[in-house]
């Protein structure tokens, strides 16, 4: 019995490998894989990174976090729990705020990711908030510091890894109130595994808030019903709202 | 002399050949500046007034250099122009729309991926993301701020065509308002290597009573390591209500 999960265990391990490498990205005409399209998650990330029940306007979901847990500093937790508790006029989003890193990349709004030899550029449509991420060597702005950071990019084999700092301390990782610090660096790692499929990573290390780096994973999904980026105008709709029109 | 004067700047223009992309288009990649002087308070010619520098304006047809407007529409400008001059968009961080996107104050970038012109702007992080592909304007209930955006080659000159505008952007502060039935061509025609000569035809049946167009030109920055910086507008504003109806001002 053993030695047949043993084997079991072998041949499930070597058919995850020969499924991963059976994929090859397609490439761009400077030979690297090519991630370009429009994207979004099908997940509740942006409610709650970790497992968690549903809840009013909030989709019940296993989580995203490897091993469960956000590794919080004990005297780093009481203020997540405050944020939770305020959530519903606290998150960051709620004020039409830009959604920073790496939140942008799994709201429940699509994204395109476009590349050059010299760059990738991500464009959203919540917000229209943009990320342009230098594959070549670019010196950060001393004490530069935005919402939505400064990432520098570089392949990895076929992996695009994305390093990003300069971030504020404004905004949350989900609507649960997981939040840092300025101190924030966040590495993201994006492999194609399919046509239609993304492998996202990001490892989160911040050490005024967390024991440790920590790491979120999910996938990337293809919209294969858009062929632009639309248009969220979150805070002119609620503008508009308010009015009791539409957006202008 | 007119006609040497004439032909030197046709072999002039002649001269330039661009640098190309990989796919053999014109390379207009980079980060550049409008050189569109006082267009963000007024497009027109306009004299000084508070806070507002004298200036020639930006439009080169027709040649009186004004918007030709329609009677109805030119009295509502003046109205919005007099009355209304808080409800400007740009004072509520929306996008500021074509053309109108390309004279803030503001930088913007070109990258040129295959089948897309993008443009990143620094006013209002805004994007246009313009494709290349042929393929059609969405369906025109779907309206943007910014528009929907196709553009062509025509020879070493880019062409956009923008169409499905909201009808919420303006053009300038001086209450040159627009329509949902705004249509922009605009054209980029790199001149040297460091200069993009850039031009907008602007159609609007219900408010102008001809096609009009506005030129200026657009400077590279080359100033080493330089990228653009975040303007979290809607973020840093702390001064909405003054701008709102919420508090009776308008």
């Amino acid at each position: 019995m053993k030695r047949f999960l043993v084997l079991a265990a072998a041949a499930h391990l070597f058919g995850a490998m020969a499924m991963a490498q059976s994929y090859t990205p397609p490439r761009t005409s400077d030979g690297k894989p090519d991630l370009q399209g429009i994207w979004q998650v099908l997940n509740t990330a942006n409610w709650d990174l970790q497992p968690h029940s549903g809840s009013y306007n909030v989709p019940a979901g296993p989580g995203v976090v490897e091993g469960d847990q956000i590794p919080y500093l004990p005297s780093a937790l009481a203020k997540k729990q405050e944020n939770l508790k305020n959530r519903a006029t606290a998150d960051p989003l709620t004020k039409c705020f830009m959604a920073g890193v790496p939140r942008t990349m799994y709201l429940p709004y699509p994204f395109q990711i476009l590349q050059t030899p010299q760059a990738v550029v991500v464009v959203s449509e919540y917000v229209h908030s943009w990320r342009y991420v230098p594959l070549y060597n670019l010196p950060h702005i001393d004490g530069y510091e935005a919402w939505m950071g400064d990432s520098r990019g570089r392949w990895d084999g076929n992996t695009l890894v994305v390093e990003t700092i300069g971030l504020n301390d404004e905004t949350w990782f989900d609507n649960a109130g997981d939040y840092h610090s300025d101190a924030l660096k966040v590495t993201e790692r994006f492999t194609r595994t399919a046509a239609d499929v993304i492998d996202y990573e990001a490892t989160i290390d911040d050490s005024k808030v967390f024991s440790r780096p920590w790491k979120i994973k999910m996938q990337l999904h293809r919209r294969t019903d858009l062929t632009r980026v639309l248009e969220n105008e979150c805070y002119l709709n609620a503008e508009a709202a308010r009015r009791g029109g539409n957006s202008k | 002399m007119i006609t040497t004067l004439f032909l030197g700047a046709l072999l002039l223009a002649q001269d330039f050949t661009p640098p190309r992309t990989p796919d053999g288009k014109p390379d207009m990649q980079g980060y550049w500046n409008n050189q569109a002087g006082t267009a963000p308070w007024d497009i027109e010619p306009h004299p000084a007034s508070f806070q507002v520098p004298a200036g020639p304006g930006i439009i080169v047809d027709p040649p009186d250099k004004k918007i030709p407007y329609t009677a109805a529409a030119l009295a509502k400008r003046n109205d919005v122009r007099d009355n209304h001059a808080f409800d400007d968009p740009q004072a509520h961080c929306a996008p500021s729309g074509v053309p109108r996107q390309t004279y803030t104050p503001f930088g913007f970038q070109f990258v040129q991926p295959p089948g897309y012109f993008v443009i990143l702007y620094e006013a209002e992080h805004v994007h246009r993301v313009v494709r290349m592909d042929g393929s059609p304007h969405m369906p025109a209930s779907m309206k943007f701020w910014s528009g929907d955006s196709v553009g062509h080659w025509e020879g070493d000159t880019l062409v956009v065509d923008s169409a499905n505008f909201n009808g919420g952007t303006w053009l300038d502060m001086a209450g040159n308002y627009t329509s949902e039935n705004l249509h922009v061509i605009e054209k980029y025609t790199l001149t040297d290597k460091d200069t993009i000569r850039y031009e907008a035809t602007i159609e609007d049946p219900s408010l102008y009573t001809r096609p009009w167009t506005m030129q200026f030109n657009l400077r590279r920055n080359s100033q080493k390591d330089y990228y653009i910086l975040e303007f979290a507008c809607h973020e840093g504003e702390r001064d909405l209500q003054h701008y709102t109806e919420d508090t009776g001002k308008k």
